[in-house]
């Protein structure tokens, strides 16, 4: 299989989609060529940190905005004769009527949204030999479900305190990203050796965050991976000699 | 188990219960100002058996202070402030004393489904720990500052967007900032500080190593004095007045930064520079390998030079000697 068979085929294997043969083929490949694996670890670590990005609340002005068009649709209508209202829920072409169900059908999605980005809560004891300290922490879903009835919101400081470490670690991932980009810049001034060596050292610290089974020592092996990417773009000759710089 | 151990399992389940249970009754140091409640707490821990070693502060809530002192007993101030009642008595601190002689403190805000939803900014809870100096210090916040000042047992330090502000500090330190700024004074040890987004200030350093690295942001250093030194920056400049050890190495290196190095020299040094412009002074030579290189004193044989190494890819290099 060459380079070509394989690239296409890279997303597919790193969500795991590649099963049987096809799958053990690309990790054929990956193991012998370096180009190849550069190109996966560079996949692996934009969506990893892309992953771990927060998600967006809609502005409070967007609901302000909403709330405010539905009002002001709500009182033009008080205001019309009855026999106009009466026409009107027969004549839903009518432009006024077409202001209030955009305005509304606008309040339902964002109602929708924000029932369906919520996280479950789920309670869990934090890593920590004492029984005494316990914390909820927040495990975001992947498929879209609605909290809990009475389930603080990522307003709450609770939720908000849990979700931080996420947050940072989150940060480090893109500061990684940044840095893998740049190193791509300067790469092409490196030695076959010395491409080989950072290939070799990332996956080894790229390993390291992924073993992480916790936010903390997660942090910790981004924050390795980072320093060594620093070394390889502005001392490259020295971070990347043998073994490079650990 | 032993009666040491009893005994210390005791005083640990006493004073857990007395911080935890009574810090949030304790109405007569609570001062209650327009639209927000402030509840202070003291609670002093003695040591059980032996001397505390590890004390490991976990504060999302708002500042951590840590001062050493010649005493045995940890000290705790905390205080702690919210819109309301329901809201004070969702802020918790934990403490959990073990009979190895560390000690841990961590706050936390109690959630529930019959909670009313509290913003994290309208709540805040701040610490002062009173710690013998020998105690090695482990701490992490988020937004508030961390400062730990007058310790001998060295420390982690990890902040998120609040400052870290080390001070006569003894002992191996390593600091970690997302965007807080550090600043590190008097530190005599080996000392490790990153930071991604924000600025690392530098004073009278000394010891076996340091290691500071600014992914955007300078580096400002004075009085380094530490044997082997490793400055990085991807963006921001790099101005240092340091100590050459001898035989000891300073390496000082940026991507995008301008790099100033001022240096009082001890004995033989070897200086390189490399950048967009590179200024070493009169006596330097361009080497065919893009190196500016000069040689200060009279290398003899066996003699091992200090080296000074400075690199740039997109900035200008300086550097110049005190006398």
């Amino acid at each position: 299989m060459t380079c070509d068979d394989v690239r296409p085929r890279l997303t597919a294997y790193l969500d795991g989609e590649l099963e049987g043969d096809r799958g053990t083929v690309v990790r054929g490949h990956l193991r012998t060529c370096a180009a190849c694996r550069q190109v996966a670890t560079d996949e692996a670590t934009l969506r990893d940190g892309m992953r771990a990005l927060p998600t967006v609340d809609p502005p409070a002005a967007m609901w302000a905005s909403i709330q405010a068009q539905l009002a002001i649709a709500e009182v033009e209508e008080s205001k019309r004769p009855s026999w106009r209202r009466a026409l009107s829920r027969w004549t839903p072409m009518l432009p006024r009527f077409a202001v209030g169900g955009l305005a509304a059908a606008a309040a339902v999605t964002v109602l929708w949204w924000r029932s369906h980005r919520e996280p479950v809560q789920i309670s869990q004891v934090v890593d920590h030999p004492s029984p005494e300290i316990q914390a909820s922490r927040d495990i975001p879903t992947a498929t879209p479900s609605s909290p809990p009835f009475g389930a603080p919101s990522f307003d709450d400081v609770t939720a908000d305190l849990a979700a931080e470490p996420a947050r940072t670690t989150a940060t480090y991932a893109e500061t990684a990203t940044e840095l893998v980009t740049l190193a791509a810049e300067v790469r092409p001034g490196w030695t076959d050796e010395q491409r080989a060596t950072f290939d070799a050292r990332v996956a080894e610290l790229r390993a390291a965050v992924d073993r992480a089974t916790d936010e903390r020592p997660r942090q910790r092996a981004w924050r390795a991976m980072i320093r060594y990417l620093q070394q390889a773009i502005v001392r490259d000759d020295v971070a990347l000699a043998s073994g490079g710089v650990h | 188990m032993s009666r040491g151990t009893s005994r210390a399992l005791i005083i640990a389940t006493v004073a857990s219960s007395l911080l935890v249970a009574l810090a949030p009754h304790a109405d007569a140091d609570a001062v209650a100002v327009p639209a927000k409640l402030v509840e202070r707490a003291r609670l002093e821990i003695q040591p059980a058996g032996h001397a505390f070693k590890q004390i490991t502060i976990e504060n999302p809530l708002g500042d951590v202070r840590v001062e050493g002192y010649d005493g045995t007993a940890i000290q705790i101030e905390t205080r702690k402030q919210a819109p309301n009642e329901e809201a004070l008595d969702r802020l918790r601190v934990s403490l959990v004393p073990n009979t190895d002689g560390t000690v841990r403190i961590k706050t936390t805000a109690d959630g529930g489904r019959e909670l009313r939803p509290l913003a994290r900014g309208a709540v805040r809870i701040d610490l002062i720990v009173r710690a013998p100096r020998a105690a090695r210090i482990e701490a992490v916040s988020s937004s508030g500052t961390l400062e730990v000042i007058n310790m001998d047992g060295g420390g982690d330090l990890d902040s998120g967007s609040g400052r870290i502000t080390v001070r006569n500090v003894a002992g191996q330190l390593s600091t970690h900032s997302v965007s807080g700024p550090t600043s590190l004074a008097q530190v005599f040890g080996s000392v490790d500080a990153q930071t991604l987004s924000s600025d690392l200030d530098l004073d009278s350093i000394g010891g076996q190593r340091l290691v500071a690295t600014a992914n955007h942001g300078k580096i400002e250093g004075r009085r380094l004095r530490s044997r082997d030194i490793e400055l990085t920056t991807m963006d921001g400049k790099i101005v240092i007045e340091a100590e050459a050890s001898i035989r000891g190495k300073l390496v000082v290196s940026s991507m995008r930064g301008d790099i100033d190095v001022r240096l009082r020299r001890n004995g033989v040094l070897v200086v390189r520079g490399r950048g967009t412009k590179v200024n070493l002074g009169a006596t330097s030579r361009s080497r065919s390998d893009g190196w500016v290189e000069t040689q200060l004193g009279h290398l003899a044989a066996g003699v091992t030079p200090a080296l000074v190494e400075m690199r740039s890819r997109h900035g200008n290099v300086q550097f110049a000697i005190i006398e």
